[in-house]
């Protein structure tokens, strides 16, 4: 009888922390609608819903990778090459007259492939070479950015046909994009296979006790690989998104993106610690970041403020976090 | 329990770290039924001999045997699909996760059909089973969907323990299973070794707690120094020569 009274607390808490969040999600939008009356119009939750596609990506690889105990710092970085790459193979394949369609098709398929390799090599330098993971991917951070910059010269890469910006931008129901129906089913998808899937217990379990999984008969480092991949690929189709949405590949874009990432994380209630954290927190984190981002422009902040902000935010959430964690022990 | 047959064995084993010998032709028998306790100080070669025992390393040299049958585990999988399971001295675990989850971690039930094929989660059975399979191995069981980080630490080793219990078909492995536990439920724990011999499982028990090695096993292999100094009846030790043993203090 106790027990059960425990465990419907449990479950309450759970509850209770995405209710709290979903609440300071409302009362951010109502503060930055009355500062600003544009923030509550269909346009700017349409603005918003962009904004939070690449957002919302990175944080799902990123709360499967930090709930196995790991970070990825890279997915800004990553976001960014693969755009660019993307660009250049659009551009290229419009200049010789390839159908567009298939010119846009054969760009995803780039820029998935980079993610695929930069999230190999992630995984491969974390569980091979037994670099820790800030370290490993850290490293790939800096070599895909700067791999764009070499392949662009520093330019943003334009020359992307009319379809593209078509795919990107074209809305349906009033504030649907095409990435954005994509992401809100790779959001539904990734929250199965996280909370209802063997491939999310392990996770779990790999970021609670790593030596426990591995007597349990898990593939550590397979699934560390698998985990690592994700996140890239991921991050890979925030900047395909991000393409779409502007027509062109910068390769500053995604810079910070991994800030922007980790603050959705650790805000939906991700521990660093690993071993713990839901999607749904995630998804609303990612909206609150996104809110806050988009509404400090809209009552006139300096875009210059937003990484500090937003590292402001990481450092009061895990701090929160931490509150917690010594009031429940 | 001298005509019981020899289920697992190890002849010969060798094994070194760089120029360190952790192993140095060491020979170790376990029968169906016994409780074989394995003790010897620091650096004796006692993790060595478990993680050779248990698949987590290769030897150098030796030949192992299950069931008569010459194996070579290349992975800790090996041995736990051939019935050798093995509890971790502290890692045995996983505290965010439930009980069930925690009792199927690793072979988890799946839902039939394509959603099983993805690997999706059939909770219900396995809450259910995990429930069964602790009592079946003796263990008052918690509720079975609460994080194992909010049961007490006997509770959690007994969850680890039982664990370990319910998956072997044949041999468990426990480095160390009665350390930071009180008095209780260290004898909890031992209640549960003895529950898993009647059984007819082999156990091999490793502890620096000499009392316990005493109370629970059948025989006690003594490493020193990476070689075996003693196999013998635990009723031929006594707490003092055992310790000698150990040591190697008091000895020619």
């Amino acid at each position: 009888m106790d027990m059960q009274g425990k465990l419907a607390r449990l479950k309450a808490t759970g509850l209770r922390q995405d209710v709290v969040l979903l609440l300071l999600f409302c009362v951010m939008v109502l503060a930055f609608s009355l500062a600003n009356p544009r923030f509550f119009s269909i346009r700017a939750m349409a603005n918003i819903l962009q904004d939070f596609s690449p957002v919302v990506l990175m944080a799902i690889g990123q709360t499967f990778v930090i709930a196995s105990r790991g970070i990825d710092l890279s997915v800004g970085s990553v976001l960014g090459l693969a755009g660019v790459s993307m660009a250049l193979v659009i551009r290229a394949a419009n200049e010789a007259g390839l159908d567009p369609w298939l010119a846009i098709s054969l760009g995803l398929a780039v820029a998935v492939g980079v993610g695929v390799v930069a999230g190999l090599i992630n995984g491969i330098l974390i569980t091979y070479c037994r670099l820790v993971p800030f370290v490993a991917t850290l490293a790939t951070m800096g070599a895909a950015a700067g791999m764009s910059l070499v392949l662009t010269g520093g330019t943003q890469i334009a020359g992307a046909p009319k379809e593209v910006i078509l795919l990107g931008n074209a809305t349906y129901l009033g504030a649907l994009t095409v990435p954005v129906i994509a992401v809100f089913v790779i959001i539904v998808v990734s929250w199965a296979f996280l909370s209802r899937a063997r491939f999310g217990r392990w996770t779990y379990a790999i970021g609670s006790n790593p030596f426990a999984a591995r007597g349990a008969g898990i593939d550590v480092e397979r699934h560390l690989i698998k985990l690592y991949l994700l996140s890239g690929v991921l991050a890979a189709l925030a900047g395909a998104f991000v393409y779409f949405r502007l027509g062109s590949g910068s390769p500053l874009s995604g810079r910070g993106g991994e800030l922007n990432a980790i603050a959705a994380t650790v805000i939906g209630g991700v521990s660093l610690l690993g071993g713990t954290g839901k999607l749904t927190g995630v998804v609303i984190g990612a909206l609150i970041t996104t809110a806050v981002l988009s509404g400090l422009i809209l009552i006139g902040v300096q875009p210059n403020w937003q990484q500090i902000v937003v590292a402001a935010l990481i450092a009061l959430a895990v701090g929160i976090q931490g509150l917690g964690a010594r009031g429940g022990r | 329990m001298e005509n019981a047959s020899v289920l697992y064995e190890v002849r010969g084993v060798g094994k070194r770290y760089g120029g360190v010998v952790a192993l140095d032709n060491v020979d170790f028998t376990l029968r169906a039924g016994e409780v074989v306790g394995l003790v010897g100080d620091n650096g004796a070669g006692k993790s060595t001999l478990v993680k050779v025992l248990s698949g987590a390393h290769e030897p150098d040299s030796g030949e192992i045997y299950l069931d008569g049958q010459r194996r070579v585990w290349k992975s800790p999988h090996d041995a736990l699909e051939a019935g050798v399971e093995t509890l971790y001295q502290d890692s045995g675990i996983a505290p965010d996760l439930t009980v069930a989850a925690n009792v199927f971690l690793g072979r988890e039930i799946v839902r039939k059909g394509f959603l099983g094929k993805l690997g999706f989660l059939d909770e219900k059975a396995m809450r259910r089973d995990a429930h069964a399979e602790l009592e079946r191995v003796g263990i008052a069981v918690p509720a079975s969907d609460r994080p194992v980080a909010r049961l007490s630490g006997g509770q959690r080793q007994a969850v680890a323990i039982g664990r370990a219990v319910a998956w072997a078909n044949k041999v468990i492995i426990l480095d160390e299973p009665t350390n930071h536990l009180g008095a209780r439920q260290a004898g909890e724990v031992l209640e549960i070794i003895r529950h898993a011999r009647t059984k007819g499982f082999g156990v091999i028990f490793i502890s620096h707690t000499l009392p316990h090695v005493l109370e629970v096993t059948d025989r006690i292999v003594v490493l020193r120094l990476g070689r075996v100094v003693a196999d013998a009846p635990s009723s031929s030790f006594t707490p003092d020569s055992l310790l000698k043993a150990i040591t190697g203090l008091g000895q020619s």
